[in-house]
C-alpha cells in the first residue's frame, strides 16, 4: 500500500491512510474468518457434526458479521467522501471489492449451512453422513476467533427448543447479510470493471510471514512421528472396508443364484 | 459399490450398478483411485461419502469465484500440479475475474492456512472431497458422465466403448471406399463430371447392381434391409428357403410404424390375422412371451405395438437367415452379376459438353410411378411356393395381401394351423399364374398400384391350384378386400385339402413341376396378357365348389378372430 509522502502533513490524507490500512487490515481478518467458516461449514451433516461444531459455526459466524458490520461502515463512510484523492479511491474500492466478495462467500455459505443443518439435525445421529473424517473443527474455529485455544463451555445439551432458536437467528443473520449487501450496492457505486488488482496471478506459496504459519510449520515437523497412528488407523479402515466388500460380494452371489 | 449391493439387496445387480454409477456421477460419493473417472467399478475399489456440503441436491450455483480459489490453493500447494484444462480454465477466470483477483489469492491463501490447521488425515480427507466436487462440476475435457441420457447415452462405462473411438474408426474404415466423395466414385461422380451414369446405375430398384452397393449388403444387415434391390434379393433368397413371413411380417410392422394413423387399427388387425393369430396363414414363429405382450398391446393398437415382436424377428433374420444368405446362391450369383463400371476419363472439352448436357432429373412424380411400375414387375416375379405381399404400402389396406403358404393344411379342417412347415406344398399357393397376373390386375385396376403376391404353383404342388386361383379371382371379381379373401382363403384350404384329390385332372396349363426359375420367366411373360385371355381351366365346374368354398368361407371367416373384437366378427374389415 503506497503511503503518501506528504510533508505537508495534510491530515485528511493521513487520516484516511490510517483508514486504509485500518479497513485492509479488518478486511483480511474477514478474509480468515470466512475461510475458516468455509472449512467448519464443510463439516456439517458428516460424522464429525455435533453441538460443539455448531457452536463453533455460530461463534465464526458472530465474528464475521460483527467484522463485516465495522468494514461496511467504514468503507462506506470513506467511499462516500467525495473529496478522497484518486489512490486512494482506488485503494479503497479494491478493498470494497474484496470486502464484498467476502461477504457473497460468507452468505453462501450461510444459507448451506443453514440448509444442511435443517435436513441432518442433530436429533439423529444415525442419518449423519460417514465422510470419513475424524476430528472436529475445533482448531479452526480457534484460528477464525483468533485464540489460542478454544476454551469450550461444557457441551450444550440438545433441546428442541435450542435448535430452532438457532435457526431463528440464522435466519435473522442472513436477512440482515442480505440488507448489508443491499445496502453497500446502493449506497457506494463501485464500477468494478475499473478496479485493478495488485497481487500476482498465481498466489505464492506459503510464505514465512504469517506468524500462525510458522507454528504450522513446526506442527508439520512433527508429523512423522504421529505418522504411525494415523497409518494403523488408515490400515483398520482398510481392512473393514475390504472385510464389507466380502460381505456384499457374498450376498450378491446369494442373491444372484436364489433369483 | 459393495455399499450399493448392501444397501438394496433386492434390486438387481445391474440395477444396483446403475444406481451406484449415477450417484458417483452426480457427486454423492466418489472413488478413491481414479478420482477423475466417475464410474462406479466392478471391483472392490473404494468410495467415500461426500460431506453434504458439497451435494448437488440443493443445486446451489457452482460459482467461479469458488473455482478460482480451489484452482489458486492446488497451485499453493504445489507449484504447477494444475493439468491443462485447469490452466485454461485458471488464466480465463483470471482475465475475467481480474477486479476479484486479489481478493481470490487472498481467500486462496487462507483457506490453504486454515486447513493447515487440520489433522493431517482430515486434511487429506478434505482435500479429496473438493477434488471430486470439481471434478463433477468441472469435469476435464472428454468425460463421460452417466448423467447423460437419451439414444446418445454411453452405457457400457469400458473405456473403448466409451470413448467411441473404435466404432468411429470401424465405420470410418468400412465406409470409407464407398463414400463418393472420399474415395473414387465409379464410373464417375455425377456432382464433379455432370455424368449420371452413377445414379442410373444405382437406382433402387436396378435389375444388376453394382459392385459396390452389393459389397455394401455384407457390411450389416440394416444395411442390406435399407437397400430396395437388397431387400428384393434376400425376400427371393427367404422365398426360397420358406422363410419369408419373416421379412414379410418386418415389412408391414414397419408399415405400421411409418403408415399413416388413420388406417392403423385395421393394419394392426391385419397383422394380427395373417402372421400372429394361431392358424394364422403366414405364422411367425416369435416365443411365447413376445407374443403375449403383443397380443395384449394389440387391445390397443398404436404405432409401436409391435415393436417387441419385430425386434425379435429382426434379430432372427439377422443371427439366421443373414448369414445363410451371404452363402446362398441366389446371392452369389448376384455378386457374379454385377456390375462394375469403367472409370470415366473425361476431357475438359468433354467436361464442358457434359456441363451443358445438364437436364433437371425426374420429376419425383414419375419416379414415383416408376417405383410403382418395378413393384408390380417385381410381384410378378415372385416365387410360386411362397405367396409373400409386396412392401407397397397400400393407402387405406393392409398390405399383407399375401395368400398365402399354408402350413401342413393337410390336418383336419377344424385344426388351426400350428406350425409352418417348408417342406408342406401349400395347397393354397396356387394361383396359377394367370390368375395372379389378373389379381395384379384386379388390384392394379383398384388404384392401389400394388403387385399383388401371387401365389404361385409350388415346386411340387399339383394341388387345386387353378381352383384356389379361381375362387380368388371369383373373390376378387365381387370385390372383396383381400382381408376377406384371407378369411375365407383359410378355410377354403381345408376345404380344398379335402376335396383335393378329385382336382388332380384339372390343373391343365402348367408344368407344376417346372422349377422356379423358368415359372418366373413363365409368369413374366403372362403379366402382360389381359385378363379375359386367361386361359382357364373348365370353369363351370368350379362354380358349385366357388359356391360351397365361399359358403364355408362364410363359416369359416370366424376362424380367426381376434382375441379383441366381439365373438360376432366383422368379416375382416377391421
Amino acid at each position: 500500500m503506497p503511503l503518501v509522502n506528504n510533508k505537508v502533513g495534510d491530515d485528511c490524507t493521513v487520516g484516511t491512510d490510517k483508514a486504509l490500512v485500518d479497513g485492509k487490515a479488518q478486511v483480511d481478518s474477514l478474509i480468515k474468518v470466512v475461510a475458516c467458516y468455509r472449512h467448519l461449514a464443510s463439516y456439517v451433516g458428516g460424522c464429525t457434526d455435533s453441538l460443539q461444531l455448531r457452536d463453533e459455526l455460530r461463534q465464526t459466524r458472530e465474528k464475521a458479521l460483527t467484522l463485516a458490520v465495522s468494514i461496511c461502515n467504514h468503507l462506506t463512510s470513506h467511499l462516500r467522501n467525495k473529496s478522497l484523492p484518486e489512490g486512494q479511491r482506488k485503494e479503497m474500492e479494491l478493498l470494497w471489492v474484496a470486502f464484498s466478495s467476502s461477504l457473497e462467500l460468507l452468505h453462501v455459505d450461510m444459507c448451506k449451512v443453514f440448509n444442511i443443518s435443517d435436513i441432518f439435525s442433530l436429533a439423529n445421529t444415525d442419518a449423519l453422513v460417514q465422510t470419513g473424517l475424524q476430528g472436529g473443527g475445533s482448531e479452526v474455529a480457534a484460528r477464525a476467533l483468533s485464540l489460542p485455544d478454544l476454551n469450550l463451555a461444557p457441551n450444550p445439551t440438545l433441546s428442541a427448543g435450542l435448535e430452532s432458536q438457532e435457526r431463528s437467528t440464522m435466519e435473522q443473520e442472513i436477512s440482515q447479510m442480505d440488507h448489508m449487501i443491499d445496502d453497500m450496492e446502493m449506497k457506494v457505486n463501485v464500477m468494478r470493471w475499473m478496479v485493478e488488482p495488485h497481487g500476482p496471478q498465481y498466489a505464492e506459496v506459503l510464505s514465512s510471514s504469517d506468524s500462525a504459519s510458522l507454528a504450522l510449520l513446526s506442527v508439520d515437523e512433527e508429523q512423522p512421528g504421529h505418522q504411525p497412528p494415523c497409518q494403523r488407523s488408515h490400515i483398520h479402515v482398510l481392512l473393514l472396508l475390504f472385510a464389507v466388500v466380502l460381505v456384499a460380494a457374498t450376498l450378491s452371489v446369494c442373491i444372484i443364484f436364489f433369483t | 459399490m459393495s455399499l450399493i449391493t448392501v444397501l438394496s439387496p433386492m434390486t438387481s445387480h445391474f440395477q444396483a450398478r446403475s444406481f451406484g454409477s449415477m450417484l458417483v456421477a452426480l457427486g454423492y460419493i466418489y472413488p478413491l483411485q481414479d478420482h477423475k473417472r466417475l464410474v462406479i467399478k466392478p471391483d472392490a475399489s473404494l468410495y467415500r461419502f461426500q460431506t453434504p456440503y458439497f451435494w448437488p441436491t440443493q443445486q446451489w450455483p457452482v460459482e467461479d469465484t469458488d473455482y478460482a480459489i480451489y484452482l489458486a490453493k492446488r497451485n499453493i500447494r504445489k507449484k504447477g500440479i494444475l493439468e491443462l484444462h485447469e490452466q485454461e480454465h485458471y488464466n480465463r477466470l483470471h482475465k475475467w475475474m481480474n477486479h476479484k483477483w486479489d481478493f481470490i489469492v487472498m481467500q486462496a491463501k487462507e483457506q490453504y492456512r486454515a486447513a493447515k490447521e487440520r489433522k493431517k488425515p482430515d486434511r487429506v480427507v478434505f482435500d479429496c472431497q473438493e477434488r471430486a466436487y470439481w471434478v463433477v462440476h468441472r469435469p476435464p475435457p472428454g468425460t463421460v458422465s452417466a448423467m447423460d441420457y437419451g439414444l446418445d447415452r454411453l452405457i457400457d462405462p469400458n473405456a473403448d466403448e466409451v470413448t467411441g473411438e473404435s466404432l468411429l474408426v470401424k465405420y470410418c474404415a468400412t465406409y470409407n471406399s464407398h463414400d463418393p466423395f472420399l474415395s473414387k466414385c465409379l464410373p464417375s461422380n455425377p456432382w464433379l463430371t455432370d455424368d449420371v451414369t452413377y445414379w442410373t446405375l444405382n437406382m433402387p430398384y436396378v435389375e444388376m447392381p453394382t459392385k459396390m452397393r452389393v459389397e455394401r449388403w455384407t457390411f450389416s444387415f440394416a444395411e442390406l434391409l435399407s437397400d430396395p434391390r437388397g431387400r428384393n434379393d434376400f425376400r427371393l433368397f427367404l422365398k426360397k428357403e420358406f422363410s419369408g413371413e419373416n421379412l414379410a411380417f418386418w415389412e408391414s410392422c414397419e408399415d405400421l410404424k411409418w403408415g399413416e394413423a388413420a388406417t392403423m387399427s385395421e393394419k394392426a388387425e391385419h397383422i394380427y390375422k395373417t402372421f400372429l393369430a394361431r392358424g394364422a396363414p403366414r405364422w411367425i414363429n416369435i416365443d411365447g412371451k413376445t407374443m403375449e405382450i403383443t397380443v395384449k398391446g394389440l387391445k390397443h393398437p398404436h404405432r409401436y405395438v409391435l415393436d417387441a415382436a419385430q425386434t425379435h424377428i429382426y434379430m432372427l433374420m439377422k443371427k439366421d437367415s443373414y448369414g445363410r444368405y451371404q452363402k446362398s446362391p441366389v446371392f452369389k450369383e448376384t455378386v457374379k452379376k454385377a456390375i462394375c463400371p469403367e472409370e470415366h476419363h473425361f476431357t475438359d472439352a468433354q467436361l464442358e459438353q457434359n456441363a451443358k448436357k445438364r437436364r433437371p432429373s425426374l420429376s419425383p412424380i414419375i419416379l414415383r410411378q416408376m417405383e410403382q411400375e418395378q413393384r408390380a414387375k417385381m410381384a410378378a416375379t415372385v416365387d410360386i411356393t411362397q405367396l409373400c405381399r409386396f412392401t407397397t404400402p397400400v393407402p387405406h389396406l393392409a398390405v399383407y395381401s399375401g395368400i398365402t403358404d399354408f402350413p401342413s393344411a393337410n390336418a383336419s379342417p377344424s385344426l388351426p394351423f400350428l406350425a409352418h412347415s417348408p417342406a408342406c406344398p401349400s395347397p393354397i399357393s396356387v394361383a396359377l399364374d394367370s390368375t395372379s397376373a389378373s389379381e395384379r390386375r384386379v388390384e392394379a385396376g383398384e388404384g392401389e398400384g400394388e403387385g399383388n403376391p401371387a401365389a404361385q404353383a409350388a415346386a411340387g404342388g399339383n394341388v387345386s391350384k387353378s381352383r384356389m386361383a379361381l375362387s380368388l379371382h371369383r373373390l376378387l371379381k365381387r370385390g372383396c378386400t383381400p382381408a376377406t379373401m384371407f378369411a375365407s382363403l383359410s378355410p377354403k384350404c381345408h376345404s380344398a385339402a379335402g376335396t383335393s384329390s378329385r382336382i388332380q385332372p384339372i390343373s391343365p396349363d402348367q408344368p407344376s413341376q417346372a422349377p422356379p426359375r423358368r415359372i418366373g420367366n413363365f409368369f413374366q411373360i403372362k403379366v402382360d396378357i389381359p385378363p379375359e385371355c386367361r386361359i382357364y381351366p373348365i370353369e363351370s365346374e368350379d362354380e358349385d365348389e366357388e359356391n360351397r368354398a365361399a359358403s364355408r368361407g362364410g363359416v369359416g371367416a370366424k376362424e380367426i378372430i381376434c382375441p379383441w373384437e366381439s365373438l360376432t366378427p366383422q368379416n375382416g374389415t377391421g
